[in-house]
């Protein structure tokens, strides 16, 4: 029975969604054994979570809520891989599009029916120009976007920090370091759950049936996996890098404008719960797939809501920080892993 | 007189964070390695230092446990990435998100609070008295010294005079050519890696036991993502790299300036100046000089896991 270990270029599909599932299962458990080791009782927690999370309607609107966002970021940064480009700015993109869409929600009069688009609209633009500078940068120059979209968070970051306090605070001043509470909201769909949730879900069946479906998405694709031998086939790979970053970044910014207008109602600093950085999980997990990103965007959503209901137990947004990190650092080891296969000898070897 | 020697003093405190950063990014991307755990790295050095002078009021003892921590969580990232060969990009990205949260999640306790012990500065004899240059260059803590003149003259001369420097370029060049040269590529890798977290992590430590002095969340503040632009920036050089680090500080503490003077610009603009000028200088120098780009260009292996049966 001997045999030897092969490497495949691609890994089993089946195998890969094993990997992945024992990855989030062992970070969980690294994580339980930590908080057990400090004094916390793991088993208490989880019962906890489950019974806040699922035993109520009021904790599935929680996780709606939280996970409209995270559909949204993850498909951002789900976008951008799917030709080769790591936006990780989607934070910053999406502070850009919550600003862009205050701004048209507090400065222009007009009724919901015309604000609410337009803030939509405003929202994605935001986006855009906040990947815009990376997205050029890479096309043009060749510049890593890695660090350009990264580095733009922490502008985007002060930006909505100092309008909120500065220039938009509430004149009345009702709450500290917040704008005035905005004119426009979005309309309930379920319980506490605006209309954001299922916009997001539709945007994201659009986007995965124009990358599934068409040309343009079949030659993204192409791109994305072998940019050579897609200029060799005379695509256009400078334009569809240009147009898939910047609709990514509008994504993200589109993002924004739901968590603002839909459920904070206030721009304020801090509103974006790192939604942006826990999109790339997201979209990690989804390995490419936009059903992924939904199954994905779930799953950190449920982590999320653990972590505000745990607060009590010393737990904090950071906790969650640190145990969304073990987990993407488990599903890196177990995807590579799941490309190796054990291959028994044929019996003609000598 | 007195703007140019604060401004040539805080440039030089501010920058050594990026500088020691930015040296161990050198180390591990020379090798091949993409380490984006920089930021997390820093948090963790950052709140170990911290912690260490709250218990024992000795920064010495704070600093080194801090490379003790760093050196700690690199070897974890280096066995995933150089021997598992696990995606460098997604494993960074873990490595910052972990050490941000844990870092943040234990430095409840400490936030806020002055550190009771810090590197306190030392006037070289004679030197500091000189006009200007004497009180910024030479009445400093003792890091500073190390982190603009030993260390990097230490890492330039190894790289670049010694033949296991050249085996160690080799290795992020082209690992299979140096695998058949009989270099261990792969233990090469994991050392010069785990060695250049240790130096992320001190880097953290210095912020919080002399510059900043004290803990606070999001206190790197992404000084690590600016230390790995820097690294492209300096052509992946040590010299360079401590240079061009100084440079920021210079940025960064242009903006302290203006808040002190009362510049009529707001403090967050001013704080922007670090980010927007690193998007700028790596950008611009691609587009301005294409003669450079041979001359600085990345190792040619860089980010690529290596593996000797598939070739």
């Amino acid at each position: 029975m001997s045999g030897r270990i092969q490497r495949l270029p691609s890994a089993h599909p089946t195998v890969a969604l094993l990997a992945r599932a024992a990855a989030i299962l062992l970070a969980l458990l690294t994580a339980g054994v930590i908080l057990a080791a400090n004094g916390a009782d793991p088993l208490k927690l989880v019962a906890q979570v489950v019974k806040s999370t699922f035993g109520s309607r009021f904790g599935l609107e929680d996780v709606g809520l939280l996970v409209t966002p995270l559909i949204l970021t993850g498909l951002s940064v789900a976008v951008g891989l799917r030709i080769g480009a790591w936006n990780i700015g989607a934070e910053g993109q999406f502070y850009a599009g919550a600003f862009a869409a205050t701004g048209v929600a507090l400065f222009v009069p007009a009724p919901d029916f015309v604000l609410l688009p337009l803030a939509f609209v405003a929202g994605g633009l935001g986006g855009m120009a906040w990947i815009l500078v990376p997205t050029l940068a890479r096309a043009y120059a060749d510049v890593s976007e890695l660090i350009t979209t990264l580095l733009l968070n922490f502008v985007a970051v002060l930006l909505v920090y100092y309008v909120s306090t500065g220039p938009w605070l509430d004149p009345d001043g009702h709450a500290l370091a917040t704008t005035a509470r905005l004119p426009c909201e979005l309309p309930e769909f379920w319980g506490a759950v605006h209309w954001g949730f299922p916009l997001a879900v539709l945007l994201t069946v659009l986007v995965a049936a124009g990358l599934s479906f068409t040309r343009w998405g079949y030659e993204v694709r192409v791109s994305g996996s072998n940019p050579q031998a897609a200029r060799y086939a005379g695509m256009p790979f400078r334009r569809h890098l240009i147009l898939v970053m910047l609709l990514s970044g509008a994504i993200a910014g589109i993002a924004g404008m739901f968590e603002v207008v839909g459920t904070v109602h206030r721009l304020q600093g801090g509103i974006s719960n790192n939604f942006g950085y826990l999109g790339i999980m997201v979209a990690v997990l989804a390995r490419g797939s936009a059903l992924g990103v939904l199954a994905g965007a779930a799953l950190m959503g449920i982590i999320l809501n653990s972590g505000i209901i745990l607060q009590t137990q010393g737990l904090n947004v950071s906790t969650v920080l640190a145990i969304t990190g073990l987990i993407l650092f488990f599903t890196a080891i177990g995807d590579e892993l799941s490309h190796y296969r054990f291959v028994r000898n044929e019996t003609a070897s000598v | 007189m007195d703007l140019i020697t604060g401004l040539l003093q805080t440039s030089l405190l501010a920058g050594g964070v990026l500088a020691l950063a930015a040296l161990g990014e050198v180390l591990a991307e020379r090798v091949g390695v993409v380490n984006l755990g920089v930021e997390g790295l820093m948090s963790l050095g950052a709140i170990t230092a911290i912690a260490t002078v709250v218990a024992h009021p000795n920064p010495a003892l704070g600093f080194a446990l801090a490379l003790g921590v760093g050196l700690f969580a690199g070897m974890i990232f280096a066995v995933a990435t150089v021997y598992i060969r696990a995606n460098q990009v997604l494993c960074g990205l873990a490595l910052t998100l972990m050490g941000t949260g844990l870092s943040a999640t234990i430095g409840k306790a400490y936030s806020g609070m002055p550190a009771p012990a810090t590197f306190a500065p030392v006037a070289v004899p004679y030197l500091s008295k000189i006009p200007v240059i004497g009180p910024a260059v030479f009445s400093q803590n003792v890091l500073i010294y190390l982190i603009y003149i030993i260390l990097p003259l230490a890492l330039h001369y190894l790289m670049f005079r010694t033949r296991h420097g050249l085996n160690l370029r080799a290795v992020g060049e082209d690992p299979a050519a140096a695998d058949a040269a009989g270099i261990p590529v792969q233990r090469i890798r994991f050392w010069y890696v785990a060695a250049g977290s240790a130096l992320a992590s001190g880097a953290g430590a210095y912020l919080t036991l002399a510059f900043v002095p004290s803990w606070s969340e999001g206190v790197i503040a992404g000084r690590g993502w600016i230390a790995v632009a820097l690294v492209i920036f300096g052509g992946y050089r040590p010299l360079n790299a401590v240079m061009v680090a100084l440079l920021f500080g210079l940025i960064t503490s242009l903006g302290f300036v203006g808040q002190a003077r009362n510049w009529p610009i707001a403090a967050p603009i001013l704080s922007m100046l670090p980010y927007l000028g690193t998007i700028a200088l790596i950008i611009v120098p691609v587009l301005a000089w294409h003669k450079m780009r041979r001359l600085m260009a990345a190792p040619a292996s860089l980010g690529l896991p290596y593996f000797r049966d598939v070739r």
